[in-house]
């Protein structure tokens, strides 16, 4: 069976020829092999590139052969790769058939063979192959130079995650080569003695300039770089759309860059037309629509590199995909407060096709009115119930009317309608402040919104008028932006009504009433407790007929100037809450109720206080000790002002520190403070008590306190204790006693001092006085009543004596000395009394001596000088002196002659004080008969006596016995 | 000398790069010298000098992006290939003995060819790396390479205005030849490396030289 097979096979190659001809296919007889097989080296894509020719066929031959293909590598027995190649076959055609190596050629000697078989349907199996060919070489290695170190592929383009093989050629055979991908040590297969091998696996792009692979011996490195694309994208979002129905524009999204040298193309292919486009951008390209009306298109887009191909398809509407461009000139026309015009253009579309153009109203970015208009050229919309004074913006879009499938892009303009008259009242409120009775009264009036000044407000009219007089109005105009003003008013009842006014015209009116006389204050004031959204308040309505209410308050903390506030409320609310973004935790706030009767009449009635939130007391009162006693002392804080605190004092807590482990006094508590001291703590809980007194304490013993208030939120700051030291018991005793001790002996001291001269007279005069004498009473009362003091008329004067002291003093003249008629009525005169008996007239031999005369004022001026003797000058005399007269007259005789017989400053006269015994007052006096004192002797103290009184009155009527007078400008000595 | 110095702004004019942005900077090398009035040898030596400076100033820089962008083994630490060598470039060879012995004109004229011959060789690198990655997305690499260059065209073009003032002759500018070492992308990497390593080892000796030259015409 086998051999008729063989038999019928050859049979039918040996009349192929004939049978050929027949069929005008085969013209010549067989056998076909391969020949002129040539082996080329494309290094670039590392590819044996085989070129074949087929003889003996026909010329009209054409017959489908398969060739077996062998390639080897190094040796030709080493046969590396078979495979077959099928194709169809025609006389003297060239046959070209490439084969990519993996392993870089260059690094190998390559060698090719094959053979061929008929694959015909038309000849009839069992088929032959034909003889190999003979080996054909490929030495890649012959165009080297004769570098040590060659590495191979150079520059190839690789795609990210495949494998590469690289490979070495050492020529001097080192061993000692390490080849790196980049920085990492690669090891790779000995192919031959000098070819080394490496895989690399799964290769990673790290950047544009290539990845490194270089293997260094003892030389110079070698290497090669290695261009990795990434894997490239299938394009997505792949869309195409029409703006004027003339031009298609197809987009898609290429994805991420290759990074290689070899961008990717992109090509657009319309299967209808079988048209396509090599597109100029890697994200776009344009496709111009034919005039045939085409509607549907069915575009392929392919991306391509040296790798891989990808592509998508779309099956595109042309009129399903109209995107109309932007329309133009939008423009405001016929603006008034509340409507305006717009009109625009839009670009034709087509063959004038309609559009329909959405016109939108934004108002402060929003969106707020929406028109869709359908439009073929020009588009016109009149916008409606605007708001005055308004800036608004007006923008168009516009679509394809036919079928809407994409919105143009929008274009937009500005504009402001015109002003119209405010179109509400101004909020008003009022304070009024009776000043002398009068009220005095600053409205308030809050700025109208924006959506109700309908323009900018120039000023506000104030129209006062006066109820009880109603020809009296009062008109006043308020420049904007002010918020407030004041008026006097008497003490009638007025209506003030308030009007905002813009450019256009004036809002309607708002009216408080005010009445001439002071309202009910005295409302019991409630407290409040704030929470987050405000301060919660209700309130009991007094009237029925009430037609709101109006709470009012400050926002500033009490210490601050009032910026007050208020709020309107309707007739039926009985509550509120007060919320503002001015409240601050930790200030107390005042509310005020008002109840506005239906004659605009505000009536107090209740008032509020209250924290938002209370806090601790910020600071603690300045503590004052007093009243201390060894028991006890007093702590005082009264100029601690509880309102202005950030929360309602609750009351004071004392805190003590004693001894270590002293018991805590009664009402006191142990409490542990934040240093961990141990002390005792007094609750006060009267806010109103300022005082406090701490009782039962030791004498001699330390004690620190210190009082904090607390709200309901805590107490106030930690601060430092004082010290206080009680005193010892006794020392109270000490001073109760020892005080007034000292007291009395400083009296008594004084007292004294002050009746030293009284005293000295009393108990040691100088010149003992025998009227006061003591001894006199004593004498008077024990022995004899009769014995009295010797009288002055009993005293007879002897004389007055001169003494003449030749070698004393002599006196001078200064020139400067008062006139003698100035002194005329204190002559002075000292003279000796010598007693006379012719005139002696007392009653017995007693001497009197009184002296009148001593003069305090010339002693008190001081004149203790020499000083001339005038004319005028008295003179002293000897002579009886019976009477003060000749008692003168004798002294300015003896006086005149003693100085006409003695030079000046010889003479003088001498005082013989009446203490001094006359032998022993002056020795160079002549012996006179001198007193006797043992008899009866009299002595009158000298006195001083004013100036005028120097002389002693004629009237007088004193014994005088002698006189002394003595003029103030002369001096004894 | 007249005709030396018409050579000199020859070489400019015909530079094979014609970027608009480039000129502007060359122009900014040139010193006022060609349209004003002439000014001092130790002027220009001064102008010289400083030029030298800054590029020396610029050029570690240079190095250190260049090699950031080649990858490793250039960008590893301590990378040198101080065997590889480009018999194009201006010698580095030559003891320092003998440079040192040699005269100021002789200085010159060495240091003149060299700056030409960079700039040259410079031009090649800026090739070097548009082949490598031709979207020029490393723009850095070329901005750098391009700047050293164009201040290695001017300070060869200041030395020869110095050696014209000293009526030193001027040597020819060669063109510069076929470039052996860059048949491959690594291979021009390399060559880019040991360029700028020449262009640094010159730029120094510049300075140094012409820092020495300064001292000399400023006494």
């Amino acid at each position: 069976m086998a051999l008729f097979a063989v038999l019928q096979t050859t049979f039918l190659l040996a009349f192929l020829p004939l049978r050929t001809y027949q069929s005008e296919v085969l013209s010549e007889p067989l056998p076909l092999t391969p020949e002129s097989l040539s082996v080329s080296i494309n290094s670039a894509k590392q590819c044996l590139h085989l070129q074949w020719t087929v003889h003996n066929l026909d010329y009209h031959q054409e017959l489908k052969m398969v060739f077996e293909i062998q390639i080897s590598r190094f040796k030709a027995s080493d046969v590396i790769w078979t495979g077959n190649y099928s194709t169809t076959v025609t006389q003297n055609q060239v046959l070209h058939w490439s084969w990519e190596s993996e392993l870089p050629l260059e690094c190998a000697i390559h060698f090719v063979r094959m053979r061929t078989m008929v694959d015909d349907a038309r000849i009839p199996v069992p088929r032959f192959w034909s003889n190999w060919s003979s080996w054909e070489k490929a030495d890649a290695q012959n165009s080297l130079g004769d570098h040590p170190l060659y590495v191979f592929p150079k520059d190839k383009l690789v795609e990210e995650g495949s494998d590469v093989t690289t490979c070495y050629i050492s020529r001097n055979h080192q061993d000692n080569i390490s080849c790196y991908l980049e920085d990492v040590l690669t090891f790779g297969k000995q192919l031959d003695q000098s070819v080394w091998a490496f895989k690399l696996k799964n290769i990673s792009f790290l950047r544009k300039t290539g990845t490194n692979f270089y293997c260094q011996g003892q030389g110079v490195p070698e290497g090669v770089v290695l261009f990795v694309s990434k894997v490239l994208e299938e394009p997505k979002n792949f869309s195409c759309e029409t703006r004027d129905l003339k031009t298609l524009t197809c987009t898609w999204d290429p994805g991420d860059d290759t990074g290689l040298i070899q961008l990717p193309s992109y090509t657009l292919f319309e299967s209808f037309s079988r048209k396509k486009t090599l597109c100029k951008h890697r994200n776009r390209c344009d496709w111009q629509v034919t005039q045939d009306s085409q509607e549907m298109y069915n575009f392929t887009l392919v991306a391509e590199n040296y790798f891989r191909k990808r592509s998508v398809c779309i099956l595109f509407n042309l009129i399903h995909g109209v995107h109309p461009v932007a329309p133009y000139n939008l423009f405001p026309k016929n603006v008034s407060a509340t409507n305006a015009t717009m009109t625009w253009k839009v670009h034709s579309i087509g063959n004038n096709s309609a559009l329909l153009c959405q016109l939108q109203l934004l108002g402060e970015g929003k969106v707020i009115q929406q028109h869709n208009i359908s439009v073929r050229v020009n588009g016109e919309y009149l916008l409606s119930e605007l708001e005055p004074d308004t800036e608004y913006m007006a923008r168009v879009r516009c679509a394809y009317a036919d079928h809407f499938w994409k919105w143009s892009e929008l274009i937009s303009q500005n504009f402001t309608t015109a002003e119209a008259a405010p179109s509400e009242a101004p909020d008003v409120w009022r304070d009024v402040m009776f000043v002398s009775g009068y009220p005095m009264v600053t409205l308030f009036w809050k700025p109208l919104s924006k959506v109700h000044t309908h323009g900018k407000i120039l000023f506000y009219n104030v129209v006062v008028e006066n109820l009880d007089e109603p020809s009296s109005l009062e008109v006043l105009s308020v420049p904007a932006p002010a918020n407030s003003t004041k008026v006097t008013l008497n003490q009638s009842s007025y209506q003030i009504h308030v009007t905002a006014h813009n450019s256009v015209g004036p809002s309607p009116a708002s009216t408080v009433a005010i009445s001439g006389h002071p309202g009910n204050e005295n409302v019991e004031e409630g407290r409040i407790n704030g929470t987050e959204d405000g301060f919660p308040m209700s309130w009991k309505p007094q009237s029925r007929n009430a037609t709101g209410y109006v709470v009012e308050w400050c926002d500033g903390p009490q210490n601050l100037p009032c910026v007050l506030q208020w709020k309107n409320l309707g007739p039926t609310t009985t509550g509120t809450v007060i919320s503002s973004g001015a409240f601050r935790p930790g200030v107390r706030y005042n509310f005020r109720i008002y109840e506005i009767s239906t004659k605009r009449m505000a009536h107090l009635l209740e008032k509020k206080t209250g924290y938002l939130e209370e806090l601790a007391p910020s600071y603690n009162p300045q503590v004052v000790p007093n009243n201390l006693t060894s028991h006890s002392f007093t702590l005082s804080w009264k100029d601690y002002p509880t309102e202005s605190q950030t929360g309602f004092i609750q009351g004071y807590y004392v805190y003590l520190k004693s001894k270590a482990g002293e018991k805590c006094h009664r009402g006191f508590e142990k409490t542990v403070l934040p240093d961990n001291s141990v002390c005792c703590k007094y609750t006060i809980d009267n806010p109103d008590q300022k005082t406090f007194v701490m009782k039962d304490l030791q004498p001699e013993s330390v004690y620190e306190f210190f009082v904090t208030p607390y709200t309901s939120a805590g107490e106030g700051p930690m601060d430092d204790f004082r010290k206080v030291t009680t005193p010892d018991e006794y020392s109270h005793i000490l001073i109760h006693i020892i005080l007034p001790m000292i007291f009395c002996v400083l009296v008594i001291m004084i007292a004294c001092y002050l009746k030293s001269q009284w005293l000295k007279d009393k108990c040691y005069p100088d010149i003992p006085d025998p009227y006061k004498s003591s001894v006199l009473s004593l004498i008077k009362s024990k022995e004899n009543p009769h014995i009295t003091i010797m009288n002055v008329n009993d005293c007879v004067p002897d004389a007055i004596e001169v003494v003449n002291k030749p070698e004393g003093s002599k006196i001078q003249f200064t020139g400067t000395r008062k006139s003698p008629t100035e002194t005329k009525g204190t002559k002075p005169a000292y003279l000796d009394l010598l007693p006379t008996e012719k005139n002696y007239s007392g009653p017995g031999p007693c001497i009197c001596f009184e002296n009148f005369t001593y003069n305090q004022a010339a002693s008190d001026l001081g004149y203790c000088g020499h000083f001339p003797v005038t004319s005028q000058a008295p003179h002293c005399q000897l002579g009886p002196l019976t009477s003060p007269e000749n008692l003168l007259k004798t002294l300015e005789q003896n006086y005149m002659n003693s100085l006409g017989e003695i030079p000046a400053g010889e003479a003088n006269l001498n005082y013989v004080s009446q203490l001094a015994s006359p032998t022993s007052g002056d020795k160079e006096s002549p012996p006179t008969n001198p007193p006797e004192p043992a008899l009866c002797s009299e002595y009158k103290m000298q006195m001083a006596i004013p100036l005028g009184l120097a002389s002693p009155p004629p009237s007088e009527n004193s014994s005088l016995s002698s006189t002394t007078l003595l003029d103030p400008g002369e001096h004894y000595h | 000398m007249s005709e030396s110095a018409g050579e000199v702004r020859d070489l400019v004019l015909t530079s094979d790069f014609f970027l608009p942005a480039p000129f502007c900077l060359l122009t900014l090398l040139l010193p006022p010298l060609s349209l004003g009035a002439p000014i001092s040898t130790a002027e220009s030596i001064t102008q010289a000098y400083n030029l030298a400076l800054n590029m020396q100033l610029q050029t570690s820089a240079l190095l250190q992006t260049y090699v950031k962008h080649q990858g490793s083994p250039f960008s590893d630490p301590g990378f040198s290939i101080p065997e590889l060598s480009l018999i194009t470039l201006p010698s580095t060879d030559m003891p320092f003995e003998i440079w040192h012995g040699l005269e100021d004109g002789e200085h010159l004229s060495l240091t003149q060819q060299a700056f030409w011959s960079f700039s040259q060789h410079l031009l090649l690198a800026v090739r070097d790396q548009n082949d490598i990655n031709p979207l020029n997305d490393n723009s850095i690499v070329l901005d750098q390479l391009e700047e050293a260059r164009l201040k290695a065209k001017g300070l060869a073009i200041k030395l020869a205005r110095i050696m014209n003032t000293l009526g030193l002759p001027i040597p020819p500018a060669n063109p510069l030849g076929t470039v052996p070492f860059g048949d491959s992308a690594f291979h021009k990497k390399c060559r880019g490396c040991v360029i700028i390593r020449d262009y640094s080892f010159w730029t120094d000796r510049a300075v140094t030289f012409l820092g020495e030259l300064k001292a000399k015409y400023s006494e």
